[in-house]
């Protein structure tokens, strides 16, 4: 008796869901966010933004995440091609690795937006908005240097390896810092974008190299990492930390001069701007610029009453 | 071979991960005069302190024939709850009330969810005969998600002082997760040396069938053992969130891989039953010598994956060929 009952009910509540999704939400649009990691809180904020932004426009928004793996991320276009999404906004896994994906979404007649990272196709992409992270590094380079008086010992902590925002970031920075041979590089290891790796490395480094003047991070949780190991050492005074993102504990830092710089990004603005083109592209529009560039900002001891955790306030 | 023989040759065997630290030690001592310093020295046991209270768990699970995958996930969702806890204590909208936590209360709450997964996995394991590798996979998964779906992917910062004290605080000039981890190696030598579940936990895994005919109640001792490395993981979650003071929802991704190679290094047989505490310690102290030589080295981060990955296959050739001579 109670099974039957429970069939009943169950029978019920399907008819009940399917009456409700054919009646009130006939030609509900929806938007794909792809992101290529979770496990990292910019990231989050980004996906979490463009999933605000969409459904504030009034799409149904839906995440994923690729968990840095390409071939996932592949899975991810095959699903949503299938079920129909109106628009994808994209946060690529591997700037050459992700194009074919991008190209499936393209014949399938998705378009796909590029929030932070570049992909290395001309037209695969409907538009790209780009995080600047070359030009942001130069720009912290160039006050590292004019901290340090041009001269000084310095270690850098990358972050993955096989990343290209490491590689922007490092490169940028280099681009800069190595016209002025005074400043020596004593150490130059990788902590995987990762507080407690960067952490033990510049505690290690810390035992190699007692008397250096700077630390430049790949990203704020590493210079939070680095950053706790100069404490715990005593030399959080001495020697001057710098991160790249903006995430909030570093503002926080740098409010408190714990931090010397690091360079803002705008995941909000990156994340908004591929949001509202997408809504744009559904209503019928279809020229768009193909790539916006969107600097990061050097955020100092000077300047931050202007900045909040990933962007200005 | 006389009993004397027999006894030497197992205590030779048994300090083969001792040898391959010293030399480990004399090489980097002779590559660079920063590895030798007493401030290096207490820099590595430091850094190690957490991959020691989990891979001593693992050593406890590996005995039994085991395996638990999920130490790196548990690690990341405790260190978060205890964090959260601290913070933000519970808040019950439904009757308008927040419980706030002492720091002794959030750190008590942290180990007791890292033992109540670590008795699920026991429990899967046990009572539906899931494989432990299968298990502990799972929960790696589902306690990865949990970590996620409670920090909404953020780190939870600023925990204060106090709380500080349990990872970067300094006791008689030495720091305080090395006592932390000495305590958890001396209790857990203390229980597979000298008491009935330590016997249980080699016989289970010698001879599982055995152990069972000889009237061992096996599911109680592979729950315990489980629920025991779940609360080890939790430790080393509070550690690392007071060092960092910060829990991160991505703190711990593949730890399972370094304890599992300190325990393997350390001497003990995957297939259980074979192996100690001791050499586990041996293990984990190798690869902190090892992570902290390289850096002061300055070897390029290519290069030391593929010599850590060597140093752990060439630890477990010279354990298997002391192994054959008995």
């Amino acid at each position: 008796m109670k099974k039957c009952l429970s069939l009943v009910v169950i029978f019920y509540s399907l008819l009940f869901a399917n009456c409700k999704n054919k009646t009130a939400q006939p030609h509900q649009k929806k938007m794909a966010i792809v992101v290529s990691t979770l496990n990292n809180p910019w990231f989050v904020f980004l996906a979490e933004t463009a999933a605000a932004k969409a459904k504030a426009l009034g799409y149904d928004a839906k995440v994923f995440d690729s968990q840095n793996n390409t071939s996932l991320e592949s899975d991810h276009f095959e699903n949503i091609i299938v079920s129909g999404f109106d628009a994808i906004l994209f946060n690529s896994t591997d700037a050459n690795g992700s194009v074919a994906n991008v190209l499936k979404a393209k014949v399938a007649g998705i378009p796909v937006f590029c929030m932070d990272r570049e992909i290395n196709s001309p037209d695969a992409a409907t538009s790209q908005i780009l995080s600047d992270s070359y030009s942001g590094a130069v720009s912290i380079a160039k006050y590292f240097t004019q901290q340090l008086e041009k001269k000084g010992n310095y270690v850098e902590i990358l972050g993955i390896v096989g990343d290209n925002n490491t590689w922007a970031r490092s490169k940028g920075f280099h681009s800069v810092v190595d016209n002025y041979p005074n400043l020596k590089m004593v150490a130059q290891q990788s902590a995987d974008f990762d507080r407690n790796k960067a952490l033990e490395v510049m505690e290690s480094i810390l035992q190699a190299h007692p008397d250096i003047d700077a630390v430049f991070c790949g990203n704020d949780g590493m210079a939070m990492g680095a950053y706790q190991a100069l404490v715990s050492a005593g030399k959080a005074q001495k020697v001057k930390v710098y991160g790249f993102d903006g995430a909030e504990d570093v503002i926080t830092s740098i409010s408190e001069n714990k931090v010397a710089a690091t360079g803002m990004q705008f995941p909000k603005v990156m994340a908004e701007t591929a949001a509202i083109f997408a809504d744009e592209y559904v209503k019928g529009k279809r020229d768009f610029p193909k790539k916006i560039p969107v600097a990061v900002e050097l955020v100092t001891a000077k300047n931050i009453n202007d900045y909040t955790a990933y962007g200005k306030k | 071979m006389t009993v004397a023989n027999l006894k030497y040759s197992k205590s030779l065997s048994k300090f083969q991960s001792l040898i391959a630290l010293l030399i480990l030690c004399i090489v980097l001592s002779i590559l660079t005069d920063k590895f030798f310093t007493a401030e290096n020295g207490l820099n590595v046991l430091r850094q190690i302190a957490v991959n020691i209270c989990i891979s001593v768990g693992m050593t406890l699970v590996v005995l039994t024939a085991g395996i638990d995958l999920s130490v790196g996930s548990v690690l990341a969702l405790c260190s978060a709850v205890t964090a959260g806890l601290l913070k933000n204590g519970i808040e019950i909208p439904a009757g308008n009330l927040w419980i706030g936590f002492t720091l002794l209360g959030a750190v008590l709450a942290g180990l007791l969810l890292g033992f109540l997964l670590g008795c699920f996995n026991g429990f899967a394991i046990t009572k539906f005969n899931v494989p432990p590798f299968v298990a502990t996979l799972a929960m790696l998964t589902i306690a990865r998600g949990f970590t996620m779906l409670y920090t909404k992917g953020h780190p939870i910062s600023n925990l204060g002082d106090s709380f500080a004290f349990i990872g970067t605080g300094w006791l008689f000039g030495i720091p305080v997760p090395v006592y932390i981890a000495a305590v958890v190696v001396l209790v857990a030598v203390f229980i597979t040396q000298k008491t009935k579940i330590g016997r249980y936990i080699y016989a289970i895994g010698g001879n599982e069938q055995a152990a069972k005919l000889s009237g061992i109640n096996i599911k109680k001792v592979k729950i315990t053992v489980y629920a025991i490395a779940g609360a080890l993981a939790a430790l080393g979650g509070v550690i690392v969130a007071s060092r960092l003071d910060s829990a991160q929802p991505n703190a711990g991704i593949s730890y399972e891989l370094d304890a599992i190679a300190a325990v393997v290094i350390g001497g003990t047989s995957l297939s259980g039953g074979k192996g100690s505490v001791w050499g586990t310690v041996m293990g984990a102290i190798i690869i902190g010598v090892l992570n902290n030589g390289l850096v002061l080295l300055n070897v390029s981060p290519f290069w030391q994956q593929v010599v850590k990955g060597s140093v752990i296959l060439l630890a477990v050739i010279i354990d298997k060929a002391g192994e054959s001579k008995d």
